[in-house]
């Protein structure tokens, strides 16, 4: 059962103002294009032009003249001198692909790197690109999965027959006999664009020579740096301890900045190879082609329903237009794999039959983004869940109920064979209902309205598995399968506490978590308390920040090492103050006796255990310095159920926002304050991914969305106000805490999506392709024609 | 013609007299040139106003601006918000307690617009202020901290230095 | 994303800018607030090799709102315009619409005359000055000259300047009496560039539209004017049967563009309801104060 117990808990789920933020607020945080190092060089790319093309010849000699120009490179030139990014096997079928940090004889999509210019600066290396002459023969680009599959199709890598870079066959329970005996056959089609990311600060890299103690030392906008490390050293046949790899401030990531790129990597080789610090800084215009793409899946869904609006069974045909490499890491399955396999979600689903498919196209590669493949496989099934609703004539949160895991039935095994157990379905969706007034919703919504307007309410349940550990696969053909993370806990000799990690934050405020859960198990005041982060060379082993993870290993962590710091401490304090240690507990810092009759600061225990250690027995240690690496084994789920309210103009096609009703399973909360800032922030981008953003090429493979006025976030105006509530439940990991990285993004996807397709059926129209965008809508309404 | 220029700013209260490409931005200049690195780059295309800096009273995407056209010009960044005695200027204090920045990379320009904002109604509704920072983009926060921390400072009085 | 090289001038005066730009010829580009032009800068779209900068020309800086006509110097940035008291008052349709260009901060560079120079499709102000039927002062080394609004704008991005000239004002006649406005523009986010839009300015007496100025913003070529449209409206009372009949000509009159933001099919859909939108609120000013 979960382990809530904290020795002194005062800080845990309090919203503690983070330290973390004050740099940030003072204009004084260091993002990667803040560092700045003597005789530093500037990198630029070439990039394609091309989705699909054979280079002829490279031309770069007038480049190579030009006056502040360092070194031009080629791929043809780095060959045989680093290794190239190969995707691994899986045990599905599907071809591999090879991507050569710069295009080597063929280029694969608009925005991948041919060339790399190096300068005294950035201006001078991108004058210099504009003087290189690339010839191409321009090959048939692949830019539909659909047509990609096929026999006939040019193939994007000789490699991968069918333009297959995964493809996977699954069954488990009765499927046929399910479909046989149901009462209702629903069937839904779902497709939803490529996003990006669009962290609003780009990627980046600053690659050194002997900087340090170390060959090279990078800093990079990165959320794993010891992956990266691992890797680096890999790739450019270092030793991995030759290599440092330092986070600096980092301005958003949500899975962008988890994968592995060609471009820091060119870095990495000219700056040991110049032996002068290499700067990289991605620019909006590369970062819209050249750092990852999510999403873009087509799905074809059906349920068999029995005749009390209960789910049998589940098939689906998943398509995802992966890009034209395998993501280097998490491979192009992805998006393919969890979209079908976690199509079930937080229902109870017997039955599962699915065939997805992640297809090679000449566009940008697809990798991880906030909630990979949830968004979709939740919002078609709710989708489903509606359509089956209104045949049976149920209400759509009642027929939920009939479907979700509740609390009685858990520990429970899905047919994706996954298990649920301490999580809040039901109640989090009686509690979005309650909170909104549902049923008033509905009784309003029946009366006419008198604005003009289409009104629609959605209402959507999710799941969100957070916090793997070794014993669930991040996802199968993955490079990095992750094991444990640890952190280490150091009482220096100001008595002052440092926590030291690998899980740097991109505004999740991890340490300030941390250090709350350390101030509870140890008694040490907040302001007692630092962290250090983000450096292989002082933080130890760890995967990084994806996954809805961190919040758990490393709050796991913290508590297992404080638990042997604070066994240390006593130990020595009881020595010290010559009294039993069962008599002693740390309260603000200060050791005392339970009737507080004798104290003694932490301070000047460590005073004494440092600098008059001749008093202190041997086999009482003076240092105090405990590293714990924490494996939750599974992950535990988080939960939520979403209920908006739109508004749909039914004249200009706009979808208006009028009512966000959250409720949310995030396990124990360790900030409020900070989880609501993730909740609110994935419900944001979630509005964004449901209505407005969309990558989009054109049949050539050019893309078409390359500024922030072509691909729409939200601003201020599209969010609602988020109205938040928790119904949450402790996990079994140590301390109860769930991951709250991810899952709002999965409910508001679904619950929008919902909404306006509940507004376009009370008006006979629909709509199966997001996000919803005026268009799409009037289009659903029947007001233009389908083919526009 | 020339490729340089030297021009004559002031800063955050401070004067500079610098010599710079005619082709720098004017983010460029405070950022690579006299290294106040608060001012960030998020599209340069005018779009997620990231770079927002006050020049002469005014906001300005310092992104879409020469730092020769900044010539004589008075320029107050996120650096010079700060009081005289060192403390937080209110409104960070405001985002800083109210949780209204996650990564950061945005805060520079929220702080610019809303001060600017807030000097010309001190006394706005939520509306006005979400109007007001709809040219400022946040891809973390989902904006409802942000837009809690201008509204804190409803009614108080108006900010002085930038 | 750095620009390329370019040589900078920044007269200040109009005389050195005009022969500046002479020299430079079609290599020579004006910098008013940069707000367009500065982005395409940055990414390389285009390259001009002469940058003239006219924003030390403090005589271009000049906003006079007179009996007969407003006069917007070159340097007059959008949230002038639209914090003006007597251009509010007198010609509220330009304070209106410039609530929808971009965001405070780049209204307070953007220029009046830069948006019209620029002439890009889906911006506010081009429509504006031919709705309005203002005129464009331009001036080279040679000279100046006016054009009617009509004949400045002449398709994409295009104007009928002449390599080595400016925009030095735009005028705009002031309404007579009666007349009323209406605006409407849709866009996927406030201050995104319009996907459609309508400017209107009718002139009503005794209730009945005597003339109707219509322009279609976001059709691909630039203001598109209305004119089947408009002789619907002349004669109305701008009820609901002329309000429909004028939005069905502007549907199969325009031919609108596609890019990511709208098919063409979508826009002249938008043509037609923004249509409707703006003369449902000339018609409800007109029944109100009959001046608004
Ligand atoms: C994020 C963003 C959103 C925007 N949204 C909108 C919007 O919704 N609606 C809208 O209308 N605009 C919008 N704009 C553009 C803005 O209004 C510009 O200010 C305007 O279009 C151009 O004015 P400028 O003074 O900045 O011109 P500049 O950028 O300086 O120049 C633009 C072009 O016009 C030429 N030019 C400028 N002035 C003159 C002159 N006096 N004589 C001859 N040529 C001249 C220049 O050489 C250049 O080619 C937006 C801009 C941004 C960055
Ligand atoms: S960097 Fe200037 S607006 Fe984005
Ligand atoms: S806090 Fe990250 S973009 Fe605003």
């Amino acid at each position: 059962m979960a382990d809530t117990r904290f020795v002194n808990q005062k800080m845990v789920g309090t919203s503690v103002v983070p330290d973390e933020a004050i740099p940030l607020v003072e204009g004084e945080g260091r993002f990667l294009n803040d560092i700045r190092l003597p005789g530093m060089y500037h990198a630029a790319f070439l990039r394609s032009q091309h989705a699909h093309a054979r280079i002829l010849s490279i031309d770069a000699g007038a480049a190579r003249q030009m006056p502040g120009v360092i070194q031009v490179m080629t791929g043809k030139e780095m060959l045989g001198k680093v290794d190239p990014f190969e995707s691994m096997p899986n045990r599905f079928s599907g071809g591999q692909s090879t991507q050569h940090w710069l295009a080597v004889e063929k280029v694969r999509f608009v925005g991948e790197a041919v060339c790399v210019v190096v300068a005294e600066d950035r201006a001078i290396a991108e004058d210099a690109i504009d003087l290189i002459e690339v010839e191409y023969d321009p090959l048939p680009a692949v830019t539909d999965p659909r047509l990609g599959e096929k026999d006939d199709a040019p193939l994007v890598h000789e490699t991968c027959p069918n333009n297959y870079l995964i493809k996977r066959d699954y069954e488990r329970g009765n499927v046929d006999e399910a479909f046989e005996k149901a009462h209702l056959v629903v069937k839904r089609a779902f497709s939803i664009g490529r996003k990006q990311a669009l962290c609003l600060e780009g990627r980046g890299c600053v690659a050194a020579y002997r900087e340090s103690a170390f060959t090279l030392t990078m800093w990079m906008s990165h959320q794993l740096p010891y992956v990266v490390r691992h890797y680096l050293a890999k790739h450019l046949r270092l030793g991995e301890h030759e290599v440092r790899v330092i986070a600096p401030h980092t301005g958003g990531g949500f899975g962008q900045k988890a994968s592995i790129y060609p471009e820091e990597f060119v870095c990495a080789h000219l700056a040991l190879g110049l032996r002068r610090p290499v700067k990289w800084v991605e620019d909006r215009l590369e970062n819209m082609v050249a750092s990852t793409h999510a999403r873009d899946q087509q799905i074809e869904l059906a349920a068999a329903v029995d005749d009390q609006g209960r789910i049998l069974a589940l098939d689906s045909n998943v398509w995802v237009d992966v890009g034209a490499y395998s993501t280097y890491l998490w491979s192009a399955g992805m998006e393919p794999l969890q979209t079908a396999g976690l199509m079930p979600g937080p229902y109870q689903i017997e039955a599962l039959r699915y065939v997805t498919r992640g297809v090679a196209t000449n566009k940008t590669p697809v990798g991880p983004y906030r909630a990979v493949g949830r968004p979709s496989a939740s919002a078609s099934l709710e989708l489903l869940i509606d359509d089956a609703a209104r045949r049976l004539d149920i209400d759509p949160v009642e027929m939920r109920l009939r479907n979700l895991i509740p609390g009685e039935k858990m520990p429970y095994r899905n047919a994706n064979n996954l298990v649920h157990d301490n999580v809040n379905y039901v109640p989090c969706l009686k509690l979005t209902a309650a909170k909104a007034e549902y049923d008033k919703l509905r009784a309003e919504q029946a009366q006419a309205s008198d604005n003009g307007k289409l009104r629609g309410i959605g209402v959507a349940c999710f799941a969100e598995l957070t916090g793997l550990g070794t014993s669930t696969a991040v996802g199968p053909g993955t490079l990095l399968q992750p094991g444990r993370d640890a952190v280490t806990l150091r009482l220096e000799t100001t008595g002052v506490l440092t926590i030291a990690a690998a899980l740097p934050s991109q505004g999740q405020r991890i340490m300030t978590a941390m250090t709350q859960v350390a101030a509870d198990e140890l008694g040490i005041k907040l302001s007692d308390i630092t962290g250090l982060t983000n450096d292989t060379a002082m933080a130890p082993y760890g995967f990084g920040t994806f996954a809805s993870r961190t919040a758990v290993f490393g709050s796991g962590a913290v508590i297992k090492a404080a638990r042997e710091l604070r066994r240390r401490i006593l130990a020595l304090a009881a020595h010290l103050m010559e009294v039993p240690e069962t008599d002693l507990t740390i309260v603000d810092s200060v050791v005392q006796t339970v009737d507080r009759a004798k104290t003694m600061t932490l301070r000047e225990m460590t005073d004494q255990s440092y600098f008059s250690a001749k008093h202190i027995p041997e086999d009482l240690n003076p240092g105090f310095e405990v590293t714990s690496f924490y494996d939750p084994k599974f992950g535990s789920f988080a939960a939520g159920a979403h209920t908006v309210v739109v508004d749909v103009d039914p004249q200009t096609g706009h979808v208006e926002i009028v009512r966000y009703v959250a409720a949310e399973d995030v396990g124990t909360i360790i900030n409020p304050a900070v989880v609501e800032g993730q909740i609110i922030g994935g419900i944001a981008q979630g509005i964004g991914e449901a209505l407005m953003e969309e990558l989009v090429y054109d049949a050539d493979g050019q893309p078409k969305t390359v500024t922030l006025a072509d691909y729409t976030i939200p601003s201020a105006l599209e969010i609602p106000t988020i109205e938040l509530h928790h119904a949450n439940t402790p996990s079994a990991a140590l301390g109860g805490f769930k991951g709250c990285g991810e899952g709002s993004i999965i409910g508001a996807v679904g619950a929008v999506a919902c909404a306006v397709a509940d507004a376009l059926n009370r008006n006979g129209g629909d709509i199966t392709a997001f996000p919803a965008t005026p268009e799409r809508v009037l289009t659903g309404l029947g007001v233009l024609p389908t083919d526009s | 013609m020339a490729r340089e220029k030297t021009i004559q700013v002031t800063v955050n209260g401070r004067a500079f007299e610098k010599t710079v490409s005619v082709r720098r931005s004017l983010a460029d200049f405070i950022r690579e040139d006299l290294h106040y690195t608060g001012t960030h780059l998020g599209c340069e295309h005018g779009v997620c106003g990231a770079c927002t800096v006050s020049m002469n009273g005014r906001s300005v995407r310092s992104c879409l601006t020469l730092a020769v056209q900044a010539d004589g010009a008075e320029i107050t960044t996120i650096e010079g918000l700060r009081n005289e005695d060192g403390t937080r200027h209110p409104i960070q204090q405001a985002f800083l307690e109210g949780f209204a920045l996650q990564c950061g990379y945005c805060t520079p320009g929220f702080l610019i617009t809303a001060i600017e904002f807030l000097e010309e109604n001190p006394d706005p509704t939520e509306a006005e202020v979400r109007e007001a920072l709809s040219g400022n983009l946040c891809r973390c926060s989902g904006y409802q901290a942000i837009v809690d921390a201008v509204m804190s400072m409803s009614g108080k009085p108006a900010p002085e230095n930038a | 994303m750095k620009p390329a090289w370019f040589d900078y001038h920044a007269p200040d005066n109009l005389e050195d800018a005009l022969v500046l730009l002479g020299d430079a010829g079609i290599d020579g580009r004006v910098l008013a607030g940069g707000q367009s032009l500065m982005p395409m800068l940055n990414m390389r779209i285009v390259t001009p090799s002469v940058l003239v900068d006219i924003n030390q020309i403090a005589s271009l800086n000049s906003l006079q709102a007179g009996p007969d006509e407003l006069r917007v110097g070159a340097l007059v940035r959008h949230a002038d315009l639209m914090r003006n008291p007597a251009v509010r008052e007198g010609w509220p349709l330009l304070a209106e619409a410039s609530n929808q260009i971009a965001h405070r901060t780049i209204r307070n560079r953007g220029t009046v005359c830069g948006s019209i120079a620029h002439n890009d499709p889906a911006a506010e102000h081009p429509s504006l000055l031919v709705t309005l039927d203002g005129t464009v002062v331009a001036a080279s080394a040679g000279g100046r000259r006016e054009i009617p609004a009509e004949d400045f704008f002449d398709g994409m991005m295009s104007t009928s300047l002449e390599p080595g000239e400016m925009v030095v004002e735009v005028r705009y006649p002031r309404p007579r009496k009666g007349a009323c406005f209406g605006f409407a523009e849709f866009a996927r986010r406030l201050g995104d560039f319009a996907i459609a839009g309508a400017a209107v300015m009718a002139t009503m007496n005794g209730g009945v539209c005597e003339q109707a100025r219509l322009t279609i913003i976001g059709m691909g070529d630039g203001p598109f004017r209305a004119r089947a449209a408009e002789t619907v409206l002349a004669g109305s009372t701008l009820d609901a049967v002329a309000i429909t009949a004028a939005a069905d000509e502007v549907r199969s009159a325009v031919d609108p563009g596609e890019d990511v933001h709208g098919s063409s099919s979508y826009r002249r859909h938008l043509a037609g309801v923004m249509t409707e939108r703006a003369l449902e609120q000339a018609m409800t000013r007109a029944r109100g104060d009959g001046n608004g």
